[in-house]
């Protein structure tokens, strides 16, 4: 089973550097495959992220990919967000997570599927 | 074109919501509205919502581990996975074209979200 989470981390790993989604992949790996709690499955996810982005973006910020000024007022506007937002959820029933969950990725994977070439 | 900062704050705050919500898929939204609403290119939008997104994901925690221990025993796994998988992805991110990756992903998110919706 660790073998197994670590493939699939590495694999979620590489979709996350990215920047294509390996975190809701990840979360469709623990939560309609393992079946793991939703608040567990967000909480591991989150901290999957960490490492995962932290050693991707040593390559992007060499390869000089980051925009800096569309990067600082994103984070400081969205650490207020994600604040609330994570106190609110936690206030929320896991099902109704789960659910809400379920209609974001019917969302995100359609438009996904159906992404205009470019 | 220049960035405005107001659109990128906006664009930031929606994938506030979505991290602390949900735990994921911050990403998701963000790279569509900073190519949409801030001009970016496609590359410069995947690798800027990655800086955005990080520290977002440690907001998120900070607020959650205020309220319950966090599952590092099982976590430990997709941290290690995810390092080994990160360094991968930013060593090859200048040389694949995401396109099928793209539709490969939506088909298997797709599916998750139906499960999820329907069990």
């Amino acid at each position: 089973m660790t073998a197994l989470a670590v493939a699939a981390g590495a694999v979620c790993g590489v979709l996350s550097g990215f920047g294509i989604g390996g975190g809701s992949l990840l979360m469709v790996w623990m939560t309609a495959v393992l079946s793991l709690p939703q608040r567990t499955a967000q909480t591991i996810n989150l901290l999957f992220f960490l490492p995962a982005a932290a050693s991707s973006l040593v390559f992007h910020i060499r390869g000089k990919q980051v925009c800096r000024k569309a990067a600082v007022p994103a984070v400081l506007a969205g650490s207020a967000a994600a604040a609330a937002a994570a106190l609110l959820a936690h206030g929320l029933d896991s099902s109704v997570l789960r659910k809400i969950f379920g209609a974001f990725l019917l969302l995100v994977g359609l438009s996904e599927l159906f992404r205009r070439k470019k | 074109m220049p960035v405005s900062r107001t659109r990128c704050a906006l664009a930031g705050a929606a994938a506030g919501i979505v991290n602390g919500l949900l735990g994921a898929g911050g990403g998701m939204v963000l790279v569509p509205l900073l190519t949409a609403w801030c001009g970016l290119s496609d590359k410069k939008a995947f690798a800027t919502a990655i800086s955005v997104i990080l520290p977002l994901s440690l907001v998120s925690l900070a607020v959650t581990a205020a309220h319950s221990p966090l599952p590092l025993g099982q976590a430990w796994p997709y941290l290690l996975g995810g390092l080994i998988g990160g360094i991968l992805g930013g060593l090859l991110f200048k040389k694949v074209s995401a396109a099928l990756l793209h539709r490969l992903l939506g088909a298997f998110i797709l599916w998750g979200g139906l499960r999820l919706l329907l069990s």
